[in-house]
């Protein structure tokens, strides 16, 4: 028999040959020291690759996984008892203060009451107009952006490619030239 | 033992207390094998989640006459080239290249071949492998974790892959002499 493959070798090592290769082989192992000693070294190369450490996963990695694909819910009840909880605790704490300060329970509510009223008749102005002009801006800005797109559109098909890009080249200068003016400007003012 | 077939109909049935079992059975192969796709450890931990959710949502299209590890490996491991595949690496080259597995005529051993076993300790040896294992192509370390850290059969990893036995023996065969030689040139 001629020598060994490195491919038989693993092949041979690994238990993949069929009887009869396999005494072939192990009969040339006994005669020939150079295969010998190569199957040798690939013996225990593979026991090294086979004896590698094993990666471990946390102890709770299940339960992990369990409770990404079944998320809890929580039942309105448990919504409910978690409210009852929360109003409890600030009666609760009303009540602690009203006996610490020495304030009667009936003034202290009605303290209360007066400051929360005058806080959400401040606020609720100020929300309005935040979210007037928020929407005020969502609309203009997209006409704007609507316009633009027909603009260029329109542009494209009208004008060459060179000058479109001449046309950009322009606008980009304009664009930068009067950031520079009004930042320029504000520059001014704040020395004045 | 429950078998994992039996596991998957229970769990399709509504039982959770079955998949939890699966993953039970599963977490540490799987992660072993994305572990060494990956290298980092929290990234190999979140991509083994994802790998059991991604089964989990496809469980009805699984079908019982495959082995279900097979199966289950064969997600990871689309999941692991989508993730390289967008990520850009090219470095991975999971899509091994045609001309890699032709059949190349059988390489002898050298006269004076240098031994690597005699060259470091076993525990260096150990991590030389490891570090070796990070540089061979993709194509080729998936198939080297499958059969000699998840000790999966030739004939299971062909049925992962969907390529032959004879493929995939070539395949094995040749990370096997890629990493002696990466230890070969290790000082």
């Amino acid at each position: 028999m001629r020598c060994l493959s490195i491919e038989q070798i693993y092949l041979y090592l690994e238990k993949e040959l069929s009887p009869a290769e396999d005494r072939k082989i192990h009969k040339h192992l006994a005669a020939c020291p150079k295969c010998k000693k190569a199957v040798e070294e690939r013996r225990l190369l593979l026991q090294a690759a086979e004896s590698l450490p094993l990666w471990k996963t946390p102890p709770d990695f299940a339960q992990q996984v369990m409770a990404r694909i079944f998320p809890e819910r929580v039942s309105p009840l448990a919504w409910l008892g978690a409210a009852a909880s929360g109003f409890a605790s600030m009666i609760l704490a009303i009540v602690i203060f009203a006996l610490v300060t020495g304030q009667s329970l009936s003034s202290l509510l009605f303290n209360i009451y007066h400051t929360g009223l005058e806080f959400l008749k401040n606020l609720s102005p100020l929300l309005v107009k935040i979210l007037k002009v928020a929407s005020l801006l969502v609309k203009i800005l997209q006409q704007l952006g609507e316009l633009l797109i027909k603009g260029l559109t329109l542009l494209t098909t009208i004008i060459s490619p060179q000058v479109q890009i001449i046309l950009i080249l322009v606008a980009i200068v304009f664009i930068a030239s009067s950031i520079y003016g009004i930042r320029r400007k504000l520059f001014i003012g704040e020395k004045a | 033992m429950i078998e994992d077939k039996n596991l998957v109909e229970k769990a399709l049935q509504g039982e959770k207390k079955a998949f939890e079992m699966i993953i039970q059975k599963y977490q540490q192969p799987l992660l072993n094998y994305i572990g060494r796709m990956v290298g980092e450890r929290e990234l190999a931990l979140d991509f083994t989640q994802e790998v059991f959710i991604k089964t989990y949502s496809s469980l009805h299209s699984y079908k019982p006459q495959f082995k279900f590890s097979t199966w289950l490996f064969r997600i990871a491991s689309n999941f692991i080239i989508d993730y390289w595949r967008k990520k850009k690496i090219d470095a991975f080259s999971i899509d091994h290249q045609k001309n890699m597995d032709k059949d190349l005529p059988p390489i002898q051993v050298p006269a004076n071949e240098e031994s690597i076993v005699n060259k470091f300790e076993t525990v260096q040896l150990r991590e030389k492998i490891e570090r070796a294992l990070e540089r061979i192509p993709g194509s080729l370390r998936e198939v080297f974790v499958w059969r000699h850290i998840n000790e999966l059969s030739y004939e299971e990893i062909a049925e992962i892959k969907g390529l032959p036995t004879g493929t995939v023996k070539n395949r094995v065969f040749q990370a096997k002499e890629l990493i002696r030689i990466l230890l070969e040139e290790t000082p």
